[in-house]
C-alpha cells in the first residue's frame, strides 16, 4: 500500500499516512475551499488501510484550525479509524500551548467516538 | 455553482441514504417485517451519525464563535490603542515639521535681514547723510526694518508651513 503524502497550505493541513510504519499524521489549518475532494482521498486510503492495518497504528492530529465542513470529515475518519481499533491504535490530539479550546474538541470527538485520546500539548 | 455542488458533496452520503429510505417507502413490493425492521435500523444508525455530527458541530461552532468574539474584543482594544499611538505620533510629526519650518524661517529671514542691512548701511544711510543728515530719519529707518522682522518671519513660517502640509496630504493620498 502507498504512503499518502500532501504538504501543507495556507488552507490544507500536512498528511502522512505511512501504511509500512503505521504512523498517520494530519496536521496544520484545515480550512479548504473544498473539503469533499481534499478529505475523499484520505477517507478511501483509510477504508483500505483498515482492512490491512499493522499491528500498532499511531495516529497523530495536531490541527491548529479548522472549518465547519472539515470537522464533519474529521468525525468520519476517525470513524473509519476506529475500526481498526482492534489492533494497537493510538489516538494522539495534539493541541497548542494554552489552546483549551481546541482541547476541548478533542474531548468532543472521544465522546462521539468512544476511543480513548491521549492528549499532547505542543509548547510554542 | 462550484460551491453549491461542493457543498453537496459534503453530505453525498447523507443525501444517498435519504434517497434510499425514500425510495424505499415509495417502492409498490410488499415489506415484510423483517424488511422493514431493517429499514428501520438503518435510518436510525444513519439518524444517530447524524447527531453526532450536529452535536459536535454545534459544539465546536459554539467554541469557534467565543474564540472569535475573544479575538474581536482583544483587535477592538488593540484598535483604539493604535488610534491612541496614531494621534500621538501625528502630533510628534507636527511638532518635528513646526520645528523644521521654523529654523527654516530663521535662516531665511536672517538671510533677508542681512541683506537689508547691508543695503541700508550701503544705500540707504550714505543717501540719507548727504540729503537729511538726520539721525533720527536713519534710527527710524533702521527700526523699521528691525520692526518688521518678526512679522516677516511669521509669513514666511506659515507659507512653508502651508507647503509641508500640502506635500504631506499629497504623499497620504499617494499611498492610500
Amino acid at each position: 500500500m502507498e504512503q499518502l503524502k500532501i504538504e501543507k497550505t495556507k488552507t490544507s493541513p500536512m498528511v502522512d499516512f505511512n501504511a509500512e510504519s503505521g504512523h498517520l499524521e494530519l496536521s496544520g489549518r484545515s480550512i479548504p475551499e473544498d473539503s469533499f475532494s481534499f478529505y475523499n482521498p484520505l477517507l478511501e486510503w483509510l477504508r483500505e488501510y483498515a482492512e490491512q492495518a499493522k499491528e500498532k497504528t499511531h495516529f497523530k492530529i495536531y490541527l491548529e484550525y479548522f472549518n465547519t465542513s472539515a470537522s464533519k470529515y474529521i468525525l468520519e475518519i476517525l470513524k473509519v479509524v476506529k475500526k481498526i481499533a482492534d489492533t494497537t491504535l493510538t489516538i494522539e490530539w495534539c493541541y497548542d500551548e494554552g489552546d483549551d479550546e481546541m482541547m476541548e474538541t478533542g474531548e468532543d470527538y472521544e465522546d462521539i467516538i468512544g476511543l480513548e485520546f491521549v492528549y499532547s500539548e505542543i509548547e510554542e | 455553482m462550484a460551491k453549491r455542488q461542493q457543498k453537496r458533496n459534503i453530505y453525498h452520503r447523507e443525501k444517498d441514504y435519504l434517497l434510499r429510505s425514500q425510495a424505499y417507502i415509495e417502492s409498490d413490493d410488499e415489506k415484510s417485517s423483517e424488511s422493514l425492521l431493517e429499514e428501520l435500523k438503518s435510518i436510525t444508525g444513519n439518524y444517530e451519525e447524524l447527531l453526532d455530527q450536529t452535536v459536535l458541530i454545534t459544539r465546536i461552532s459554539d467554541r469557534l464563535q467565543k474564540k472569535l468574539d475573544q479575538t474581536n474584543d482583544k483587535l477592538s482594544v488593540l484598535n483604539d490603542q493604535l488610534n491612541d499611538k496614531n494621534i500621538e505620533l501625528q502630533n510628534t510629526i507636527d511638532d518635528l515639521v513646526k520645528a523644521k519650518v521654523g529654523r527654516k524661517a530663521t535662516t531665511i529671514v536672517f538671510i533677508f535681514a542681512l541683506v537689508l542691512f547691508v543695503i541700508s548701511e550701503a544705500f540707504v544711510e550714505p543717501y540719507i547723510e548727504s540729503y537729511a543728515n538726520n539721525i533720527y530719519l536713519s534710527l527710524s529707518i533702521k527700526a523699521v526694518i528691525a520692526m518688521s522682522i518678526k512679522p516677516l518671519e511669521m509669513l514666511v513660517e506659515g507659507n512653508l508651513l502651508k507647503t509641508a502640509r500640502r506635500k504631506r496630504l499629497e504623499a497620504i493620498s499617494e499611498h492610500s
